[in-house]
């Protein structure tokens, strides 16, 4: 691809070239995610409903809520956070680094094939392909697939990067680009040790629980907190408070939370679970460092545009989700607590309530910002409102009871905290779909407008006008 | 960063390499110095990419050696063990699965049973109850010992040794120790002449109930799983919330019968069970058609498909957390309480 129309374009008028190269390719993986978690909501819909009426859709094997619920959480994982994580970090680098976004082609299809990656683990799943595994629940053969896709969006990002022409960084952009960098690895890496050098018995579970560490606390905690630490001082109009505190939390986050992730009693060696505690303790370390850095940001700060307001309070709540989960996270890292919990739902529930609530709220967040620069138009004041509100109450005023009940209730015992769950899915599941009317009205509006079209479909004509 | 802060860094990497990596501890000071004034006096360019790119890729090898390549030494290695089942006779353990239990396993994978069934025993914690036997001779010395472990444990003096020993029987001397004090009595009772017997208890809820010994569990186990038990498992299915009930050890609890009644229908067998049904693994037949393996649930009949007897299989075939092992023993009684022959056994 020839750079040097755009290097021209980039001249003219900055910040609307930068959002002009982002266009096609961020609205496309955000658009996607934004399906996806649909597609979520309504698989952990049902998967409630199989828990309530045990005799509901009983002779459909591909119902079986053994195959829908690891699918739903491939759609939220792998379809909804990580594509709108890669859409919000393309154009996160690209304004940060002020340049265009280099290879917005390698972008889009990179993340055709990580739609397609998903698509298709998704169907074997239903189809009884899972691998039995907690975390990387589809089969071998679509990880590369899936790696390869991520590999083509990285290679976009990484050149956006490096073509910055800031001297100085902001964490912002470490956080983002050492996530850009890490999931292939780790997804890789997990990869060859399961499927193709075949570990023996439990260390299968081992890398497993490793995966799952590494795409938790580290992969979407740093596109969490590096999506937090650009658009809080952005929407403040303020410099981020405390490059050191940063920069500690940064090789702290990444080195603790890079292992561990091993349960209590879980059938393996001692000295596991109890590295677990251990990085977990110093793990803690890097939350506390970057929460000193957001308190110093927003403490007496507000938003610079009113228009923003309304992202800038769900990251700001965010931000508290994430202190709050991982407050919880470290109690229940001690060996005492940690057997009350385990076997229990509160886990699983605690880490819906950190996906959707902190990095799934912090990427919308974004997304409300990003999303009229890049379309022209807004989304529709009134539905936003409705679905915002969903959403809130879906993550915010369920999860959290549920995951209490689940602590009381014990392992093995089924308490009302279901019932109460389904109650969250269906919030949910309106907020999504209200997000993904939106969304899709907003583009189809944009693109009746005609100007757009020309922005998407016929960028080299552009480039010949300008010529 | 501050001098602070990067002191704080400095210790935290000093304390991985020394804990976690296992470095010669002069080494793990070196390293701690170094991130130290790395950090504080010649500020890391962090605007450099290949910095972050060198961090980056040595933690992800930390990481990975630290956790995965450690655990991979340590476990890939695992072979047979020679174990005993209730009856005292003798086999190799694991068993690999049989027959139509290695297809049972791929349809358990497939169906994700592993959302709501673990497949993992776990115990809280193991006590030890030390018992005595002391002669008219040694009487005075083995009473003398106990108050000794009593004054230097500060456990309160319990069971019958409590009201003075009797010569020539075997008295309780201690129960719900732990391993340190059940050493410690042991040793100082020897010491007296007096012989010792030592019974070991493992507590948990999951493990089998015993109104006394262990009245909380659920017997899903007579001792906690361990890495040996899943060296066949194509992947050890170790799930990791229980909506049901674990199934480590389901094929010595129940029968054939009871496993398809609950898939077909599970309030057939417990009323109230939130299990769903799984009606896609039964064909339904005439109600008249007889047959050996047909179930009846309310006015339809069912004949279960090759995968429901697969699955079942494979459930019944799973035994795991019932033999003891060298790393993983099961209740160990006192053996003065056996009758003579069965003690001289073993």
């Amino acid at each position: 691809m020839s750079n040097e129309p755009i290097e021209a374009e980039a001249k003219q008028d900055p910040r609307e070239a930068v959002d002009r190269s982002c266009r096609g390719p961020v609205l496309f993986l955000a658009f996607s995610a934004v399906a996806w978690l649909l597609v979520y909501s309504l698989f952990a819909l049902l998967a409630g409903v199989k828990v309530h009426a045990s005799g509901m859709m009983a002779d459909s094997a591909w119902l079986a809520y053994g195959r829908i619920q690891p699918a739903s959480q491939l759609a939220l994982q792998f379809g909804f956070l990580v594509q709108l994580g890669l859409a919000v970090s393309a154009w996160v680098l690209s304004h940060r680094g002020k340049t265009v976004l280099v290879d917005g082609g390698y972008l889009l299809f990179g993340g055709l094939l990580w739609n397609a990656g998903v698509t298709l683990g998704i169907c074997s799943v239903l189809n009884g392909g899972a691998s039995g595994l907690n975390g990387l629940q589809m089969p071998g053969w679509v990880l590369p697939l899936l790696f390869f896709g991520f590999v083509l969006v990285g290679l976009s990002l990484v050149q956006t990067n490096n073509r910055r022409t800031d001297e100085e960084t902001s964490p912002a952009q470490w956080f983002l680009f050492a996530a850009t960098l890490w999931l292939p690895w780790v997804l890789s890496g997990s990869y060859l040790l399961i499927h193709f050098f075949h570990v023996k018995g439990v260390v299968t579970n081992v890398v497993d629980w490793w995966f799952i560490q590494n795409f938790a606390k580290v992969y979407l905690t740093f596109v969490g907190l590096g999506t937090l630490f650009h658009f809080l001082s952005v929407l403040s109009g303020r410099q981020l408070v405390g490059r050191g505190y940063a920069q500690f939390a940064f090789w702290v986050l990444l080195l603790f939370g890079s292992v561990g992730g091993v349960t209590v009693g879980a059938p393996v060696p001692a000295w596991l679970p109890a590295l677990s505690t251990v990085a977990a303790v110093f793990y803690f370390f890097g939350v506390v460092a970057a929460c000193i850095c957001i308190k110093r940001t927003i403490s007496g700060a507000s938003v610079a545009d009113n228009e923003d307001s309304a992202s800038y309070d769900l990251m700001r709540l965010a931000a508290l989700i994430f202190i709050v989960v991982n407050v919880l996270n470290v109690f229940f890292a001690f060996p005492g607590p940690g057997a009350v919990a385990q076997f229990t739902i509160y886990g699983s529930v605690m880490d819906l309530f950190f996906n959707l609530g902190f990095v799934g709220l912090t990427l919308v967040a974004a997304l409300y910002h990003i999303f009229p620069r890049l379309a022209g138009v807004d989304f529709s004041p009134r539905m936003t409102k409705v679905q915002t509100m969903a959403i809130i109450l879906g993550v915010f005023g369920v999860l959290p009871p549920v995951a209490l009940g689940g602590l009381m209730s014990g392992d093995a015992v089924l308490g009302s905290s279901f019932y109460f769950a389904s109650l969250g899915g269906l919030l949910l599941l309106v907020g999504s779909a209200i997000l993904f009317l939106n969304f899709l009205g907003a583009i189809l509006f944009s693109i009746k407008n005609c100007d757009c079209i020309a922005g998407i479909c016929c960028r080299g004509n552009k480039k010949e006008i300008n010529a | 960063m501050t001098i602070g802060l990067s002191f704080l860094l400095g210790l935290l990497a000093g304390s991985v390499s020394y804990f976690m990596v296992g470095l010669w501890w002069p080494v793990a000071v070196l390293v701690g110095l170094f991130a130290w004034l790395a950090f504080g006096l010649l500020d890391v360019k962090m605007d450099s990419t290949f910095t972050l790119l060198c961090g980056m890729f040595l933690i992800f090898c930390v990481s990975l050696s630290a956790m995965v390549f450690q655990a991979n030494d340590q476990l890939s290695g695992l072979q047979y063990a020679d174990t005993r089942d209730v009856d005292g006779v003798e086999f190799r353990y694991p068993v690999p699965l049989l027959g139509n239990a290695r297809y049972g396993e791929a349809v358990y994978k497939a169906n994700g049973c592993a959302a709501c069934h673990t497949q993992q025993v776990t115990h809280d914690r193991v006590t030890l109850d030390v018992k005595a036997l002391a002669g008219e001779k040694n009487l005075a010395a083995a009473q003398d010992a106990i108050n000794r472990f009593h004054k230097a444990t500060g456990r309160e003096s319990s069971g019958g040794a409590a009201l003075g020993l009797p010569a020539g029987e075997w008295e309780t001397v201690v129960t719900g120790a732990n391993a340190r004090d059940a050493l410690k009595a042991q040793n100082f009772l020897k010491q007296a002449g007096a012989s010792v017997d030592v019974q070991v208890r493992f507590r948990g809820e999951d493990l089998i109930q015993h109104d006394i010994l262990n009245p909380e569990g659920r017997g899903w186990g007579r001792r906690r799983s361990v890495a040996s038990d899943y060296l066949f498992a194509e992947p050890p299915m170790l799930g990791s919330v229980r909506i049901g009930p674990d199934l480590a050890n389901i094929g010595a609890r129940t029968t054939r019968e009871v496993l398809m009644s609950l898939l077909l229908n599970p309030a057939s067998v417990r009323a109230g069970a939130r299990m769903p049904q799984h009606r896609f693994l039964f064909e339904r037949v005439a109600v008249g058609e007889q047959g050996r393996h047909i179930i009846h649930d309310g006015e339809q009949a069912y004949r279960p498909t090759e995968d429901a007897e697969a699955l079942v299989d494979y459930l019944m075939s799973l035994k795991s957390a019932n033999y003891p092992l060298p790393e993983a023993p099961v209740n160990k009684p006192f053996t003065s309480s056996i009758p003579e022959s069965a003690s001289a056994d073993k």
